[in-house]
């Protein structure tokens, strides 16, 4: 069985006055086992390729290949489909016409997969709604699935208006995880990342098709290694406490703020979906009314629950005291994971300023962002920046924008803004 | 079926140092660390039967089942309710509604040893611990309260000062000698009393420390017994014994061991006295460097219904007058002793909490049951209209004496 722990840093000393506490949760699990094989239910995986006209021959043979790296590494006994998908969504394996849409992989329905894999041929346009919408119909054919991932392939623009893919997103929204990758240049960042961030998974450009395979195999692999089907982060705040955000905030930032469910007046779930052996940390920020100098309090207590099963328990708390020695300390892993919020907000909006021809602004986005990856250690933030900017002074933040900037490094910048680095905990 | 059985067996011992503890002990003697939850031992026996998986077989095989048996079965403790809201306290130890952070059982405790004897010990908002402590208890029509405060700059206080109330208590316990005749004789009986418990507090005090402690512990003390129309008390240091009687005016019985009190002889007035900067420099107390360990003694005679008061500093800092305690005992709105000294640790944490906070309280003055309606927050005969009947209440024969 899987083990959780939970650990918090913060300052929890409040001057006079202060209402506001701030905290980070680091969330650890080890013992996940394998998806679909801790005995609480059935694993099934969605493979979802491209097949648009614009998947070039190049491009469709690596995604063909993508798909065969991505089906070795499925575990036998895990339910799975194959989506093929343009203006409209297929289903590529199993051929079946009714029923359950999923069948259990075995060396035979891998063979069989593979040769209809081998067989796609691309052509006609890219509505992203209807794969998504494909995937869910196909989980919902299998009800001893519990654990649902997808993972879907892109090369292009979605042709649909932007309400219809929304629509979309939000039917699949808590019913399966997706995780995203976009090869070439010709897709849309900020389109593809909707859909990996409300389905709880990762958005990453393939620069090149070769790298395709090896990104397959290690996403599904990592699918795999997820024995713990689904997970919330709960979280408890005082009577009269407001929330202020929750955000996951390594590996990457992920605002959860707006996506609580309510378990009861002062509790709330906030999805994390499968975890694998491994270490998340979320910062959670609560407003309290300020209390006497002196008093203690409980601002938050911050669970990890399975079901309705807690399975560890971090404590936030709030002392009030007039020693400013206490209270003006900043704790160093809310300082640091504060700077790298900001620092993937600084991109982001940078690169947005860029694409609209707003020189002035992403030039001070940017120069920002260099200052902050800087300051925070970011060395990959650091590298990419650099290639979308000339730095001149990083301390200060100065930079000119590069005159000529290869597609695929901006996309790079923007794909990975998300992600943090952890600093060495006391 | 209704049989209490939460009492721990006699030979229970410290789950921390094993040294034994006595029948109902919220803390070590010997350590200070809590021992058990003084609430939980409090919890009605009828709560237990009800989950009780003995009430599901039949009487006949229940009848050779022992209440030792019971105990074994009953369910954990149960936590206090949240003093902030009623809420209730989670297992991490602050409340489920408001988050509170829950007292432990050495920060805030309670003793409702008879239901006209109780008292609240309370570490207030601004101390990290609570270095009061205090031990009660009732016996027939006589009731002994003892206060000690620990001096808050001295090392382990907190525990030196529950086991110097605690070894004090042990001394009081036996009923004073009756029947020697001449006041005189009483007063010398008592006197030795009074004495022998100051000293029994001062060993308990040396006793949780090592030698060599560079800030050796100590503690104020101050004891009242109040035995049917008279009332003993003894103390050293500043916490203090009031008498407050529902009609008249109430007395402070015993006089400070401090640089505010040194002021007052001096001719400075109280309110003046006691803002001053020294004013809580004790020139009296128990421990090592205790230049002097025999308390003030004194005894008045009740002649009416009314309160007896044994509190610290955290209390009387924000009332030191009797009249306004008079006043907040009054607008406590109840006769139960309880729900009293609840009220007297609220209005202090309300006024600012800067200190530990302890209010013991006996009914006393012929009425050991109190009546209802006797003191109400309404009608309670305030502190001002004391001018009735004056000779009545004052102070009467015997005055303070020394040693």
């Amino acid at each position: 069985m899987a083990d959780f722990t939970a650990t918090v840093y913060q300052n929890e000393f409040l001057p006079d006055g202060g209402t506001d506490v701030h905290a980070i949760v680091t969330i650890d699990c080890s013992g996940a086992g394998t998806a679909g094989q801790t005995g609480s239910g059935a694993a099934g995986e969605i493979i979802i390729i491209d097949t648009s006209g614009s998947m070039g021959q190049s491009a469709m043979a690596a995604a063909k290949e993508a798909a065969q790296a991505a089906l070795a590494e499925i575990v036998d006994g895990t339910y799975f489909a194959v989506i093929s998908g343009n203006g409209a969504a297929f289903l590529a394996y199993p051929l079946v016409q009714s029923g359950p849409a999923m069948v259990p992989m075995d060396d035979g329905t891998r063979r069989e997969a593979a040769e209809a894999i081998s067989r796609l041929r691309s052509g006609g346009g890219t509505e992203i709604s209807t794969w998504l919408d494909m995937a869910g119909v196909l989980f919902t054919s299998v009800p001893e699935v519990v654990q649902r991932h997808a993972i879907l392939l892109t090369d292009g623009e979605n042709n649909e208006p932007g309400p219809v893919l929304d629509e979309a997103i939000a039917r699949a929204t808590g019913f399966y995880q997706c995780d995203c990758r976009g090869v070439g240049v010709d897709w849309k960042v900020e389109e593809i990342r909707r859909i990996a961030q409300a389905l709880l998974g990762t958005v990453d450009i393939i620069p090149s098709p070769e790298q395709m395979a090896a990104e397959f195999e290690a996403m599904m692999r990592q699918s795999m290694s997820r024995g713990v089907a689904s997970a919330n982060l709960r979280v408890w705040t005082p009577q009269g406490a407001q929330i202020l955000f929750v955000r996951q905030v390594s590996p990457t930032v992920e605002d959860l703020t707006n996506r609580r469910t309510v378990v009861n007046d002062l509790t709330g779930d906030y999805p994390t979906g499968a975890w694998s052996d491994e270490s998340r940390d979320y910062h959670v920020a609560v407003r309290l009314a300020a209390k006497a100098v002196g008093q203690e309090q409980l601002a938050a207590r911050v669970q990890l629950a399975i079901g309705d099963e807690v399975k560890t328990q971090g404590l936030v708390k709030a002392k009030w005291s007039d020693d400013s020695e206490q209270t003006t300390r900043i704790d160093p892993q809310v300082a640091h994971y504060t700077g790298q919020t900001e620092l993937a907000q600084a991109i982001q909006e940078g690169l947005a300023a860029k694409a609209a021809g707003n020189e002035e602004l992403a030039t001070t986005k940017l120069g920002r962002a260099v200052q902050l990856a800087k300051e925070t250690g970011n060395e990959e933030a650091t590298s990419k920046l650099r290639k979308v900017v000339d730095v001149e002074d990083e301390d200060a933040g100065t930079v000119r924008l590069k005159k000529t900037v290869e597609k695929a490094d901006e996309m790079a910048l923007d794909t990975a803004s998300t992600k943090t680095t952890r600093v060495r905990k006391q | 079926m209704t049989e209490a059985p939460a009492t721990p067996p006699p030979t229970q011992k410290c789950p921390h140092c094993g040294a034994l503890l006595d029948p109902g002990d919220a803390f070590c003697e010997a350590c200070g660390q809590p021992v058990g939850d003084p609430a939980a031992a409090a919890v009605p026996a009828a709560l237990d039967t009800e989950k009780n998986p003995l009430d599901d077989v039949s009487p006949i095989s229940a009848v050779t089942v022992g209440p030792g048996g019971r105990t074994a079965e009953t369910a954990p403790a149960e936590r206090a309710p949240c003093l902030e809201c009623g809420g209730v306290v989670g297992e991490d130890g602050y409340c489920t509604q408001c988050g509170t952070k829950a007292p432990s059982p050495r920060d805030h405790f309670e003793e409702k040893p008879a239901d006209w004897v109780a008292g609240v010990c309370d570490r207030g908002i601004r101390h990290a611990r609570n270095e009061d402590a205090m031990a009660l208890l009732a016996d027939g029509e006589r009731a002994v309260l003892v206060v000690c405060d620990g001096v808050s700059n001295s090392d382990d206080s907190d525990i030196a000062s529950l086991a110097a109330a605690k070894a004090a208590l042990e001394v009081l316990r036996p009923p004073l000698p009756k029947g020697l005749g001449v006041p005189e004789s009483v007063a010398a009986a008592v006197g030795k009393l009074f004495t022998d418990a100051a000293a029994a507090a001062n060993q308990a005090v040396l006793d949780t420390a090592p030698d060599d402690v560079r800030n050796p512990p100590s503690c104020t003390f101050v004891a009242a017994i109040a035995d049917g129309s008279v009332v003993h008390y003894a103390g050293i240091g500043d916490s203090r014994v009031y008498l407050l009687p529902d009609a008249g005016n109430g007395r402070m019985l015993t006089i400070d061991d401090s640089m505010a009190q040194v002021l007052i002889a001096g001719g400075t007035p109280r309110a003046e006295a006691e803002a001053s900067k020294q004013a809580h420099s004790i020139t009296k107390w128990l421990g090592r460097d205790s230049p002097d360990i025999t308390p003030r003694v004194g005894k008045v005679d009740v002649t009416g219904p009314g309160w007896l008061l044994a509190c610290s500093d955290g209390l009387w800092n924000y009332a030191s007058e009797p009249a306004a305690l008079a006043a907040q005992i009054a607008a406590a709105g109840s006769t139960d002793p309880h729900a009293i000294a609840t009220h007297l640790v609220a209005f202090a944490n309300a006024a600012g909490g800067q200190d530990n906070i302890t209010a013991t309280l006996a009914r006393v003055g012929g009425a050991a049951q109190p009546v209802e309606g006797l003191v109400t927050g309404a009608s309670a005969p305030s502190s001002t209209n004391g001018a009735t009947d004056v000779g009545k209440n004052a102070a009467p024969t015997t005055g303070e004496t020394d040693g």
